[in-house]
């Protein structure tokens, strides 16, 4: 990576990072004000949710690599690497297209919520919504990039040190 | 049966992720091609992933149960804990792969996933076996995978949280049917290492004086506290499980924090932007399978598998038997998070058609799942500890087999035995 995208992708990282901080603390208050001071807050949860999509769609934007994703990759590996080529281009060719494709409908669908508003914070909900549209616009650039890089010659799996494992299951 | 616009996304799926993309983002790509050639508004792809996430209160345990297990993975609370198994186990025939599945049992009390626990402290045990010189590479890395899987069937589990969110059942009460079966799991375990040690003649530690065993439990105690701490807290009735989540969490900073000083500033900050990226990650499987599930409902494909079981007339038993045999073969292909989110709930319906218990069935189908870890060619633990330690995934195969027999005899166990998994539940007031 060039130091400006790197240093964009730490920025990325912290704010994502940041994101999963706010979460935490904010459920330790609901719990504090529920269950210690017995004077319960109404706006933890939906802090707490937003927060939860935001990361969701933010770290899925800009902090996952191709690689950080739950794959299955056995094909592709086993395919020389000219095969493989072939299969990164099918697969950036096809995100790339769904995306675009459903990018005006995702469109309406998020600025038709600017009428509604949260619960109980009162944020318009085309603001809470519009991480979504990040990660689309993001998604159809990262792709499009991909795309772009293969066809110029590019390795179909150069990358760097992987990250850790993705501890879920 | 199937219509044209669900025969294409399902092409497509299949399609996408065979050659090696993103699954996730092959399920959003299939959907959005479903929704345009059915000629639906493609903006529903958006509308469901985001509602979906942003209406389940259930799934913040998700990121929480992380953020634990990867805090709890720094420093030494993991380092007490393996001097405290140590002493009670290592005395034994086998005594650190003893050690090991012990380990697994306690930290599975504690963290909700069986990556974490195979990358934290399995890495360690993995190197402990090593330099005794009495294990081969394969041996140590198949105990350690194969015990990591008790990890998500003791709660808290993360595979439990999402088979509640599919299924709408009690997060409690799952919990607690697993709480049996791991245990099972663990004891059968631990007599396969025995047989094993006793034909390799692997020895036993040096044991631990028994007066010595005091203070080592005592070291120890802030972090055996830790199960104790969620279980009390859900079933006391004090904390919901998401809750339960934060406050383990919480306990495990402040244990690595103030009480034992592992972790510095720019630890926590690792572990902060590590446990983002996994949440993200298992957040964009989880959206893309909430928009998969609601063209699956669409197109009734659930109740048509349900009225086309029924008609082959097949007994609850027979129904189970079956499941557990597709998941397993799917298992040796497809990560847990995608069987539990996008399989299980094609099941559902027919589960509840025969009476079949969905509490008892949710346990049965996560533990399959788990197995479905350490199995070749596709086995997310194998493809962990080979990463973490360099062993060869081939040799880690050949020495689980045991372990893998052994396993699926314990599903067996929990498959006709309902009442393994049921009986602490009920004894909680469960009414199933």
């Amino acid at each position: 990576m060039k130091p400006a995208t790197l240093w964009l992708r730490r920025r990325a990282e912290d704010v994502a990072a940041g994101l999963l901080a706010v979460m935490f603390l904010t459920f330790l208050v609901q719990i504090f004000t529920r269950y210690v001071i017995n004077y319960p807050l109404a706006w933890t949860l939906e802090v707490c949710l937003t927060l939860w999509l935001w990361l969701v769609f933010w770290g899925a934007a800009f902090i996952l690599d191709d690689r950080d994703h739950v794959k299955f990759d056995m094909f592709y590996f086993a395919a020389s690497t000219r095969v493989r080529r072939i299969l990164a281009l099918v697969t950036a060719v096809a995100i790339l297209a769904g995306f675009l494709a459903a990018l005006p409908a995702t469109w309406d669908y998020i600025t038709f919520y600017k009428i509604k508003k949260s619960a109980t914070l009162r944020i318009r909900l085309d603001i809470v919504f519009s991480v979504y549209g990040i990660f689309a616009v993001a998604i159809i650039t990262r792709y499009a990039l991909r795309a772009w890089q293969l066809l110029r010659g590019a390795e179909p799996d150069a990358v760097a040190q992987p990250h850790e494992q993705v501890a879920v299951e | 049966m199937i219509s044209l616009p669900f025969g294409a996304c399902l092409i497509a799926l299949f399609g996408l992720a065979g050659i090696g993309a993103p699954i996730a983002l092959s399920m959003f790509v299939a959907a959005i091609l479903y929704l345009f050639v059915k000629g639906h508004d493609p903006g529903l792809a958006a509308e469901q992933s985001i509602q979906g996430l942003y209406d389940s209160f259930l799934l913040l345990a998700v990121p929480l149960f992380i953020v634990a297990a990867n805090i709890m993975n720094q420093g030494t609370i993991s380092d007490r804990l393996l001097d405290f198994c140590k002493a009670v186990v290592g005395r034994f025939r086998g005594g650190l792969a003893q050690v090991d599945i012990l380990v697994s049992l306690i930290f599975s009390g504690m963290s909700g996933s069986a990556v974490a626990d195979a990358a934290g402290v399995g890495k360690i045990t993995i190197n402990m076996m090593l330099r005794s010189g009495h294990y081969s590479p394969g041996l140590a890395g198949a105990v350690v995978a194969a015990s990591a899987t008790i990890g998500p069937i003791i709660p808290p589990s993360i595979p439990m949280v999402m088979y509640a969110l599919i299924s709408d059942t009690s997060i409690g009460y799952l919990f607690l049917a697993g709480i049996v079966p791991g245990l099972l799991m663990t004891v059968v375990m631990m007599g396969i290492t025995t047989w094993i040690a006793h034909r390799r003649d692997i020895p036993a530690e040096v044991p631990v004086p028994v007066r010595e065993l005091p203070k080592v439990t005592f070291r120890a105690l802030p972090v055996l506290f830790m199960p104790v701490i969620l279980l009390a807290g859900i079933y006391g009735g004090a904390t919901t499980p998401t809750e339960a989540a934060a406050v383990a969490a919480a306990y495990a900073l402040l244990l690595a924090a103030l009480f034992y000083r592992s972790v510095s500033w720019r630890g926590l900050h690792a572990v902060l932007v590590d446990s983002a990226r996994s949440s993200a990650s298992v957040g964009l499987v989880i959206g893309s399978a909430l928009i998969f599930n609601y063209i699956v409902a669409s197109e009734n494909i659930p109740n048509l598998i349900a009225g086309w079981l029924a008609q082959t007339e097949l007994s609850p038993l027979a129904f189970l038997l079956f499941a557990n045999i597709i998941i397993l073969l799917l298992g040796c292909l497809l990560d847990a998070t995608t069987i539990i989110l996008v399989i299980l709930p094609l099941f559902i319906p027919t589960c509840r058609e025969l009476g079949i218990d969905l509490v008892h069935f949710g346990v049965v189908m996560v533990v399959n799942c788990m197995i479905g870890l350490i199995t070749p060619p596709y086995g997310m633990l194998l493809f962990v500890i080979n990463a973490t330690t360099g062993i060869a995934i081939k040799d880690i195969v050949r020495e689980v087999m045991p372990y893998l027999v052994a396993l699926i005899a314990s599903l067996l166990i929990m498959t006709l035995f309902p009442e393994t998994v049921l009986w602490l539940p009920r004894m909680f007031g469960y009414q199933g």
